[in-house]
């Protein structure tokens, strides 16, 4: 029974999802919060995998999204490429973005680790916003279309509604999670979680941790990319302050507090992260000393993220219902 | 003047403020392999209360600085025990805490202060320096001057008092300074305070200088960041060398290279430099890491 | 998970009540600026101007369209210079407050993420500050802009400057959508300033000595500075302490007497800068809105609020030109074809949305006032710019 009731919840969860603009009709600006959630739980997967799972704390990831957004950018509007075949090719140019930049990154550890990517990242948006002819610079680059029509039983099924697109962000979205919890459970997984408890020693087995490490990265980078294109394709535009280094900082909270190395820590952190400021918005200018202070308190008292707290309650409750059974 | 000795000469002047925000960072990751990532807000708060001491306490520009970096001190001391201290060991949730502890802060002094940059004016800094054909303020003359002390001071302190060893001491291993009955609380939490005395330091300084406002610590985070990491994280000569290359580089590249690329060719030497020598310029290589 | 979703959905649903009995008595208007953040300065200006209008407003009862009088409020979004958030600030504008007309921002990138929306909903959306171009080229017939463009800023400007003769003309300038877009677009325009020096700093940045230094062995004659009003002080004064002898060209957003309390007259005497209105010009619009700016504000109008306070005063005579306060696509008609007389001049969309007024170029004194120079027909005396 209890191997059944987290799939079974699962299935209830996607159901509701899936039938959320059904229950939502006539407050799109509910489907709005909820697009904008899984656009930043899906770079926050990516992101997951290589701090929650092996330990690398990026300050550069947004920055991969913002090269995949502008990649497809260039492609639909300049090259003239449909969505979908842009949306591959950015993935695919994120991931090997992020293979290249990895290479270098993964020289360094821990905190000289994480300042570097930050360099990275900031000499990427240097990029995006200063190589006007291609970027269209830091004015941003307008006009990036939502996905041509799709034909679903002999009917158009356009992207421009929103409720139309939040199927396509929340498809991609389960797809991401499904990934995701394929490559934690597989054999890949499994040595990256041996690196991450002892690299020393995973090295002593015969594992290359460095072309594990780089690997995750670019999966990381790729799965951001992904993100970024359905970003600009939701906003219909791309600028560097959506991949600024705030942004990239902004990624590394969404992960750690929705409780790094779990499955659901993104998907919890991006929902916590659009939808607190949005309880707060009446609180103006304090509304982000609340959420700072918030977040100091998270992990002073919840350092397992929300994943972390739901799980306690989780095994609270169960102890509880099997000692009240007994 | 030689356009690039101008340049150099411009670099060094800019590179002594990255090396006094470096100071108070280097201090902090030697003795607690912490990266304060707050340290930009810090910086920011020290210029802004130094503001606050001069303009609405008592006119003398020497006291609001010291007021200010103890201010500081006493918040450091506060952070230390109530934040850092607690989540030793935990990388992740001590970076975590920094960004908390930087969005609360900065838009802390933007509620009190508002969004609008204020002036910092101390006449008697005010008045200008020619050097060739370069013309500086005393007060930019004077920031040198300070963080040269500092380092001075730093040195000696670290090297020929009692409790200066102790900070080496515990930089080294906490365990065995433990053992040696060393009081590591004592050290971590002072360590801890004096950066943020120096953070305070260098906003106070900053201030005259340029405008106190809500982002002044953003930039110079960053470049402090760089600067100690182009140094060798622990290392405080490490952070001179780092802080004066960055700014060298950053205005020297300006004779030759677009420069809105700027800082991403600070960041290409950095990175260039530290993939030759990944422990950086002054720092130890340590025994099991490659 | 499903508890938050939940929540939300009943929390919008009560704002949706909450907005519907509102709108029986009064009118809320949609405003998007930057209050927090890097771009929080210039947005004080913007909502000064937006506030400006709305009280002068309501002292005569409202807007009156169809026999009533609508009290004006003002429903105020920070959009933090963020794309994402102005996305948010519009959708949330356009379904939730269900408001008629949205005005504001101040970045050009957060701009094209709001206009898209505004098509969705048929909520006309009307531009004060941002200046890039592209915003009125992509076919949205519900985007509109008050305020002059880069391209007409620096076609004036070059102008201008072409008659000067100042050759070669170097740049110091902000790194982002005003900055950038300035100096690209005066290089294209003037050919003394094709192969000037560029000096890009990021916002934020506050030391120039090196971009000072590179003017300095360059034989500029003049610098042309693309920032704001905070930077731009310093620019100026490391400028001038340099002992650069070069001629200052500056922007509108240097515009408040903020900006000439932070440096003394003498170091600004000469430099010239092109406004979107001459705060102290006699015509009475002018004076009229300088005055009860200053009243108000304690300080001189700034060329952002003054945009602002006509882009409401449009959308107020729009909506009674249409008979509506609620119907977005009525007032879009409207607005196509309104006439409006603001302190910045007439104010006249063109097919794309964008209006048309004057630049003017004004002139700093050594006495602290300034005078009109450009356009020919609007020259004027020290204390008239």
């Amino acid at each position: 029974m209890a191997r059944i009731a987290p799939w079974l919840a699962l299935l209830v969860l996607l159901t509701a999802l899936y039938a959320m603009p059904h229950f939502a009709a006539g407050q799109p600006y509910v489907l709005h919060l909820l697009i904008l959630s899984m656009l930043y739980a899906i770079p926050a997967v990516g992101l997951n995998l290589m701090l929650g799972y092996v330990g690398l704390v990026s300050l550069g990831h947004m920055a991969f999204a913002g090269f995949g957004a502008y990649v497809a950018a260039v492609l639909m509007v300049d090259v003239k490429i449909g969505f979908w075949s842009a949306l591959a090719l950015a993935t695919l140019a994120s991931g090997a973005a992020g293979a290249a930049i990895g290479v270098v990154c993964l020289r360094f550890r821990s905190h000289f680790f994480m300042i570097v990517t930050l360099a990275f990242g900031l000499m990427l948006y240097s990029v995006m916003n200063n190589w006007d002819s291609v970027t269209r610079g830091a004015a941003g680059f307008a006009g990036i279309p939502r996905p041509a029509p799709i034909a679903v039983g002999g009917e158009s099924f356009p992207f421009g509604p929103l409720d139309h697109f939040y199927l396509l962000v929340l498809s991609a979205a389960v797809l991401v999670f499904a990934l995701q919890r394929l490559v934690v459970h597989s054999d890949f997984g499994r040595i990256l979680a041996a690196i991450r408890q002892d690299e020393r020693l995973a090295r002593a087995r015969g594992v290359n941790a460095l072309l594990y490490k780089t690997a995750v990265f670019a999966l990381g980078s790729a799965i951001a990319g992904f993100g970024g294109v359905l970003q600009v394709s939701f906003l219909r535009v791309a600028a560097p302050a959506s991949f600024s280094l705030a942004e990239s900082i902004n990624m590394v909270l969404i992960v750690i507090v929705g409780g790094a190395g779990t499955l659901s820590g993104p998907a919890l952190g991006a929902l916590l992260f659009v939808g607190l400021p949005e309880y707060l918005r009446a609180a103006q200018e304090w509304r982000l000393v609340v959420f700072g202070v918030l977040l100091v308190a998270i992990t002073l008292f919840a350092p397992r993220g929300l994943a972390g707290v739901a799980a306690d309650l989780w095994r609270r409750i169960s102890s509880r219902r099997a000692q009240a059974a007994s | 003047m030689d356009a690039l000795l101008e340049q150099i000469i411009n670099g060094l002047m800019m590179g002594s403020i990255y090396v006094l925000v470096a100071l108070g960072m280097v201090l902090i990751y030697g003795v607690m392999q912490v990266v304060n990532f707050a340290h930009g807000v810090l910086f920011t708060v020290g210029g802004y209360l130094a503001y606050f001491f001069y303009t609405r306490l008592f006119p003398s520009y020497p006291l609001a600085v010291l007021l200010s970096m103890g201010s500081l001190g006493i918040i450091g001391f506060a952070l230390e025990r109530g934040v850092f201290r607690p989540l030793a060991g935990n990388l992740r949730n001590q970076v975590i805490a920094s960004l908390g502890l930087i969005l609360a802060i900065e838009n802390l002094v933007v509620a009190i202060w508002g969004p609008n940059a204020l002036q910092f004016r101390v006449s008697a800094t005010d008045v200008l320096v020619p050097v060739g054909e370069l013309r500086f303020s005393v007060q930019h003359l004077a920031i040198i001057g300070i963080t040269l002390a500092m380092v001075a001071a730093l040195g000696v302190f670290l090297k020929y008092t009692r409790f200066g060893t102790a900070i080496r001491a515990t930089s080294q291993s906490r365990e065995a300074a433990m053992v040696v009955g060393i009081p590591v609380e004592r050290v971590h939490w002072s360590s801890f305070a004096i950066g943020t005395a120096l953070a305070a330091l260098g906003g106070a300084l900053i201030g005259p200088l340029f405008l106190v406002f809500p982002q002044m610590g953003d930039a110079p985070l960053v470049k402090g960041l760089a600067a100690i990491l182009l140094g060798g994280m622990g290392s405080v000569p490490g952070a001179v060398a780092g802080g004066m290359i960055l700014g060298v580089v950053e205005s020297v590249s300006t004779l030759f290279l677009p420069t809105d690329y700027r800082d991403s060719i600070a960041f290409v030497v950095m990175v260039a430099i530290l993939l030759v020598r990944p422990q950086g310029l002054f720092g130890r290589r340590m025994r099991g890491e490659d | 998970m499903k508890k938050s979703i939940a929540a939300s959905a009943l929390g919008a649903l009560a704002l949706v009540c909450a907005g519907t009995a509102w709108a029986q008595n009064k009118v809320t208007l949609g405003i998007v600026t930057s209050l927090s953040g890097q771009m929080a300065a210039p947005g004080v200006f913007q909502m000064n101007g937006f506030r400006l209008a709305e009280e002068e407003l309501n002292s005569g009862g409202g807007i009156s369209v169809g026999g009533r009088k609508y009290p004006v409020e003002l429903k105020v979004y920070d959009t933090r210079a963020n794309p994402s958030e102005g996305a948010s600030a519009m959708q949330r504008l356009a379904t939730v407050d269900k408001v008629p007309i949205v005005l504001g921002e101040l970045s050009s990138g957060v701009a094209a993420a709001i206009a898209p929306i505004a098509q969705d909903y048929s909520v006309p959306f009307i531009l004060t500050v941002p200046t890039g171009p592209n915003l009125t080229e992509e076919n949205n017939p519900y985007v509109f802009r008050v305020n002059a463009n880069n391209l007409q800023l620096n076609r004036a400007l070059s102008d201008f400057l072409a008659k000067q003769g100042w050759s070669p003309i170097a740049f110091i300038a902000w790194n982002n959508d005003a900055g950038r877009g300035g100096v690209n677009g005066m290089r294209e325009l003037l050919p003394a300033a094709k192969n000037g020096y560029v000096g890009y700093f990021n916002v934020g940045e506050v030391d120039f000595s090196s971009h000072i230094s590179n003017i300095r062995n360059s034989k500029t004659q003049a610098v042309m500075l693309f920032m704001d009003e905070e930077p731009g002080s310093l620019a100026i004064k490391q400028i001038r302490d340099a002992g650069l002898k070069v001629h200052l060209i500056g922007t509108l957003a240097m515009g408040s007497d903020r900006f000439l309390k932070r440096l003394d007259a003498q170091k600004l005497d000469g430099m010239v800068q092109y406004n979107a209105f001459p705060p102290n010009a006699s015509a009475p619009r002018i004076k009229a809105f300088s005055q009860r700016y200053k009243a108000k504000f304690g300080e001189e109008a700034h060329g952002f609020a003054a945009q602002s306070y006509d882009g409401l005063m449009v959308a107020a005579e729009a909506m009674q030109k249409a008979g509506t306060v609620t119907d977005g696509k009525a007032i879009r008609e409207a607005l196509t074809k309104i006439e409006h007389q603001g302190v910045i001049g007439t104010i006249k969309f063109d097919r794309k949305g964008q209006a048309h007024p004057a630049v003017y170029v004004t002139q700093w004194c050594s006495n602290g006032t300034r005078r009109i120079i450009y356009p020919e027909s609007a020259k004027g005396a020290c204390g008239t710019g």
